[in-house]
């Protein structure tokens, strides 16, 4: 489990703020499209964040286009999970796809605040933060593959196991 | 405990619990990509599997439908990177002279009754018109599907939705399945599959199942099945998460104005708007049914002079039936453009795009703001878009 810090949301962050649709069609590298993450929604959020940050989010998080860059930015920053309240069912699909977890555990997202530290087991559904626990339903164990794997094709790569 | 059509279809290609909530991994009989996606499946599966093949090369298909043939250099690229990935590894390609990918996929039997079938099409759910499950997903999936034949997927929950009574003679396909855009919006069924009850569902052919089927996408809706006269019903004790009842007794003709698919009025509140051009093919309105019923409107009339009236056969076959049975001629006479199968107008593909201060009324399934161009787009049946290009305003064919 690593550490990190949460970057606090609202609800409905759609996938143009989260990386703006102008960059869709450029094919830019992973830290490229770091530098751009939460451009239209936290400026400052590309330049501070740091490896093992999480963000928590209100409802309908990645709601919008289909673009999957939405959740290769997020990875490609080094954000160890986003949690929230609820999410896009497209934006779900992808960020699991591109080795992004995505929780759902609205008791987090009402009591965690901005600059607090958390640390997330992801296999026994918890997220801790100073002596608070929140508990979610764990993942399915094929996603869990997925995720550890770092991603839908590198999972087939590495792994290419089927129950 | 029963099951809904889509925990059927869904446990028969999988080892897992097919039960809705459950993420389970399934089987694919189909996998395929078009001219749009397609070329990033393709950089996707060469970057992360080399010159490995796809797991069976009988069971993917690309179709080439957005634009078709090539009006710009991008898309003759794309498609060119798509065919010499195909012919490498001996992959089928339904090319630009084909027309719509689910719709080739249904006359080729591909698409089956309890089938499976993928593509980088966001109307693959489609599908749902023959009792065959269809989604539309991202590249990374696609390409993942190529390789290994298979996805994984959350099951849906399922609605039930009944509609009581008989619409109008005037109602098509179309009308019913705008007011069901209107009543049902993009909450009641989102994220869950339909399974849409009653006589006049029950009685539609399959070019009104085509029709009712792709616009649960617009609904935001997994997919959508008509079960009755159906290839495929759920059991008798199946759990459905909502019940929805609507009475559609009486059904005037509708039309979906700008800016969403969702906002629909009656014919009669629109009637007299001025259109410039009008538009039928898609997905939606492509079969020889639409164009059969548009050429019996349109017979010893011509579209008024200063509108253009595009039409867009969404198949081969669909264009050659046109041919034979002389709606093709008709159509020739009214002074309609009839142009070579395919999507029409979305994703900037072709046909039936707006200019700016452009009015147009469409067959489509799409009308939200930059989608068709710069325009404004109404969207109707094939009998009201007829009509309204030999009036050169929004009318039914009881005004011409």
């Amino acid at each position: 489990m690593s550490k990190g810090k949460v970057w606090k949301y609202g609800d409905d962050v759609n996938t143009d703020v989260i990386y703006a649709g102008k960059y869709t069609y450029q094919q830019l590298k992973p830290e490229e499209m770091a530098a751009r993450a939460l451009e239209d929604l936290d400026p400052g959020f590309a330049k501070a964040v740091k490896p093992g940050d999480v963000i928590v989010a209100g409802k309908n998080f990645g709601c919008g286009s289909s673009r999957e860059q939405a959740a290769a930015c997020l990875r490609a920053a080094g954000v160890q999970a986003v949690v929230a309240k609820s999410f896009a069912r497209i934006y779900f699909r992808n960020a699991i796809n591109l080795g992004l977890p995505v929780l759902q555990c609205a008791e987090a997202v009402d009591q965690l605040n901005a600059g607090d530290e958390v640390e997330i087991d992801f296999a026994g559904g918890k997220i801790l933060s100073g002596g608070r626990v929140f508990t979610f339903p764990p993942l399915p164990e094929s996603v869990i593959g997925i995720l550890e794997a770092g991603g839908l094709l590198e999972w087939t790569k590495k792994k290419h196991q089927f129950r | 405990m029963g099951r809904t059509i889509i925990e059927k279809i869904i446990q028969a290609h999988s080892r897992d619990d097919a039960a809705a909530g459950r993420i389970v991994w399934m089987d694919l009989d189909v996998r395929s990509a078009r001219d749009f996606g397609g070329p990033n499946v393709v950089k996707n599966f060469e970057q992360e599997y080399g010159g490995a093949a796809p797991a069976d090369p009988r069971k993917t298909f690309f179709t080439f439908d957005l634009c078709a043939p090539a009006c710009s250099l991008k898309y003759a690229d794309n498609q060119q990177a798509c065919r010499d990935f195909a012919r490498k590894h001996g992959i089928e390609v339904f090319d630009v002279d084909r027309g719509v990918g689910t719709h080739v996929m249904i006359e080729e039997g591909l698409a089956r009754p309890s089938g499976t079938v993928v593509g980088t099409d966001s109307h693959m759910n489609i599908l749902g018109a023959v009792g065959c499950f269809g989604q539309g997903m991202g590249d990374v999936d696609i390409a993942f599907a190529f390789k290994t034949g298979r996805t994984w997927f959350e099951v849906p929950e399922s609605v039930k939705v009944v509609l009581k009574g008989r619409p109008s003679a005037a109602a098509e396909a179309k009308d019913l399945t705008l007011f069901l855009c209107r009543e049902l919006g993009t909450k009641k069924i989102a994220l869950r599959s339909a399974e849409f009850y009653g006589e006049a569902v029950r009685n539609l052919a399959l070019s009104g199942r085509i029709t009712l089927c792709s616009m649960i996408t617009e609904m935001a809706g997994i997919i959508g099945f008509i079960p009755e006269n159906g290839p495929i019903v759920a059991d008798g004790d199946a759990a459905y998460a909502d019940f929805i009842e609507l009475d559609i007794d009486g059904l005037p003709p509708q039309i979906a104005v700008p800016p969403s698919p969702n906002t629909v009025r009656p014919l009669a509140d629109l009637r007299g708007t001025r259109i410039d051009s009008g538009f039928i093919g898609s997905c939606t309105n492509g079969r020889t049914e639409d164009f059969a019923r548009a050429a019996e409107i349109l017979k010893g009339h011509k579209v008024k002079k200063r509108v253009m009236l595009k039409i867009v056969p969404a198949t081969r076959r669909v264009y050659e039936e046109m041919l034979e049975r002389g709606i093709l001629e008709t159509l020739f006479q009214s002074g309609a453009i009839v142009v070579n199968p395919g999507c029409g107008g979305c994703a900037e593909g072709h046909v039936g795009l707006t200019g700016k201060g452009e009015t147009q009324i469409s067959t489509g399934n799409r009308n939200f703001p930059g989608k068709q161009g710069k325009g404004q787009t109404y969207l109707a049946g094939p009998a009201v878009v007829a009509a309204s290009c030999v009036a050169g305003e929004i009318a039914g064919p009881e005004d011409l």
